[in-house]
């Protein structure tokens, strides 16, 4: 898309007059939106970078700023909760976000070709998406109760657990309670990208694997597979910026607990920023998270090469 | 293409079985929001309510101030909505279609700084807004609000004005109209299934933002619904049917959205753009 860009701006190549007014309405048209990004993006990010190497002070003056160097980022990486974050924040990343494709991929496949309750059915799945986590986050932590919660009631009516759990209340069931609230809200928005990745597969394909005698496993592995995998990476790389950001989610149905079982990088950021005012330190956490994410990123897509590629023209 | 009756048998199972278990949840919060105290802390649970009673939403209005959290929520999104697609339709248009140089390096830094998480700037920004005597108001919220969703928003009307053809510019020009008239009275209207896109996502995303409003707004006249929500706990006991009704009454403009815009949400999610 971006070299169609460039072959229009040649394009437009005309008399030095009329070409010198549209530069500058150009300019001025990306002003305001310039101007925001600028101020609310990249000064914070710089100034970040600058905090992570002070120690700050919260006096009666405003903040008083000492030049430490990398000693915040000597503190934090020698503090067990901070690896205790980062361990936890990938792993809840990676499995739920295998699990989302995984499940995703079986139901777009599934219910493709199923030709009514087209528009209701994507009304019930964007609900999800468009939903406040923090409602999700308060009607999970209700079914999961381990007083009066309805899981509990399910379960012992099914005769699959006995007495009552206090599934939040555990580390183990704290996560898996965790990841299966994610998932019950991602996973749709997952289904309807790759959904519509599956109808932009030409349908002759299909009929040509059939002619060469491919059953539907061999149509699947060489035909619809290779041809999903832009989707399949595209909703990859957007569940996993979201997952490794993880916050509302702890911050209602665990508060980071049991103990410190469920804390998320994001997490341990706002705690160490906001509730022990910490400002370098949480800056060290900050840029820290950031350079997990881009790595995170880069990792994706280097799996992906190439087919990331022919989905963005 | 007719499918094997075994297959379509089985589209229809696993499409139903899945609206289902995305619907239950939210069955079993809307059932509760009208539930007497005791029958919410019952166990077992009635799976359908026995008492039905509107205790629940006079309290989430009465008391806990819900009203206030939904018209903070609704100043905060829409305004931030209205800035968001003048901006960006502005940039869109100009990365589009007048002859700025560095279009791709500005594309790729749009896309960058999409990536980078909120955590990163909150701490410079808490500080800057609490310098200012910002914190807890409209604006702590609409600026960052602003600022996160232009770069989705531009690169999707960018998309869209690169449909309009260059043609029309050319011959507004010819006709005398300036940049802008152009802009504004034949690329615009021309665009408004992109506006709608952008509209609905930024709208969503105010909507459901948590961490900054959090941060930022913290005092109980200035929370919007999210943090109202989560702080809604009690001191020993969580008043579950208070914030149901509260999350029911919540959910209902988002639903009235999904149903009108559900082509242009679908549109923009699968756009190989920047973000959902």
């Amino acid at each position: 898309m971006a070299m169609e860009a460039a072959s229009t701006g040649k394009k437009e190549r005309r008399s030095g007059i009329l070409q010198r007014t549209d530069v500058r309405a150009g300019w001025g048209l990306l002003t305001p939106a310039g101007i925001v990004i600028l101020a609310v993006t990249i000064f914070p990010i710089v100034y970040s970078l600058f905090m992570s190497f002070n120690n700050i002070q919260l006096t009666t003056n405003g903040f008083q700023f000492t030049f430490t160097g990398l000693q915040n980022y000597k503190d934090v990486y020698s503090a067990p909760l901070f690896w205790h974050s980062v361990g936890f924040t990938i792993y809840y990343s990676v499995i739920t976000v295998a699990v989302e494709l995984f499940f995703g991929l079986l139901i777009a496949l599934a219910i493709q070709n199923v030709e009514r309750l087209k528009s209701i059915s994507i009304i019930v799945m964007l609900i999800p998406w468009a939903l406040i986590t923090v409602i999700s986050a308060q009607m999970w932590g209700y079914i999961y109760n381990g007083v009066y919660g309805v899981l509990n009631a399910i379960l012992q009516g099914l005769h699959i657990i006995h007495t009552q759990v206090n599934w939040l209340g555990q580390p183990f069931t704290a996560v898996v309670s965790l990841m299966i609230a994610d998932i019950w809200k991602t996973t749709p928005f997952v289904v309807i990208i790759l959904l519509s990745g599956l109808q932009m597969i030409p349908k002759d394909y299909y009929e040509a694997a059939l002619i060469d005698g491919a059953n539907a496993w061999q149509s699947f592995w060489n035909v619809t597979f290779p041809q999903l995998r832009g989707s399949i990476a595209l909703a990859g790389l957007f569940r996993i910026l979201q997952a490794f950001g993880i916050f509302d989610l702890p911050f209602v149905l665990t508060q980071g607990g049991p103990g410190t079982t469920t804390t998320s990088l994001a997490m341990l950021g706002e705690e160490t920023l906001f509730t022990n005012l910490h400002f370098g330190l949480g800056a060290a956490v900050a840029i820290s998270t950031v350079i997990l994410i881009l790595g995170a990123c880069l990792i994706f897509l280097s799996a992906f090469r190439g087919m990331v590629g022919e989905e963005a023209q | 293409m007719t499918k094997p009756l075994s297959k379509r048998i089985l589209g229809y199972v696993v499409l139903i079985a899945f609206l289902i278990a995305i619907l239950l949840p939210f069955y079993w919060m809307f059932v509760s929001s009208f539930e007497p105290n005791t029958d919410i802390s019952s166990y077992p649970p009635a799976y359908f309510p026995k008492h039905w009673t509107f205790q629940h939403y006079a309290e989430a209005f009465g008391q806990f101030h819900f009203g206030r959290y939904i018209l903070n929520s609704v100043i905060v999104a829409v305004v931030s909505t209205f800035i968001v697609l003048a901006f960006s339709s502005m940039a869109g248009f100009a990365i589009a279609r007048l002859p700025v140089s560095g279009k791709r390096p500005m594309l790729i830094f749009l896309l960058i700084i999409s990536v980078f998480p909120p955590l990163v700037v909150i701490t410079p920004l808490y500080m800057l807004l609490r310098d200012v005597g910002w914190l807890d108001s409209y604006q702590a919220l609409i600026i960052p609000y602003t600022a996160f969703n232009l770069p989705f928003a531009i690169w999707i009307l960018r998309n869209y004005f690169l449909q309009v053809p260059g043609a029309l510019f050319e011959a507004a020009k010819i006709d005398g109209s300036s940049v802008f008239t152009a802009f504004w009275r034949i690329f615009l209207p021309l665009t408004t299934p992109g506006l709608f896109t952008a509209a609905v996502f930024t709208f969503v995303a105010c909507w459901t933002e948590f961490f900054m409003a959090l941060v930022f707004n913290p005092s109980n006249t200035m929370r919007t619904i999210p943090v109202g929500i989560a702080l809604f706990s009690g001191q020993y006991t969580v008043p579950y049917g208070t914030i149901f009704a509260g999350s029911v009454v919540s959910i209902v403009p988002i639903v009235v959205l999904v149903i009108i815009f559900r082509k242009w949400i679908v549109s923009g999610l699968t756009q190989g753009a920047v973000k959902g």
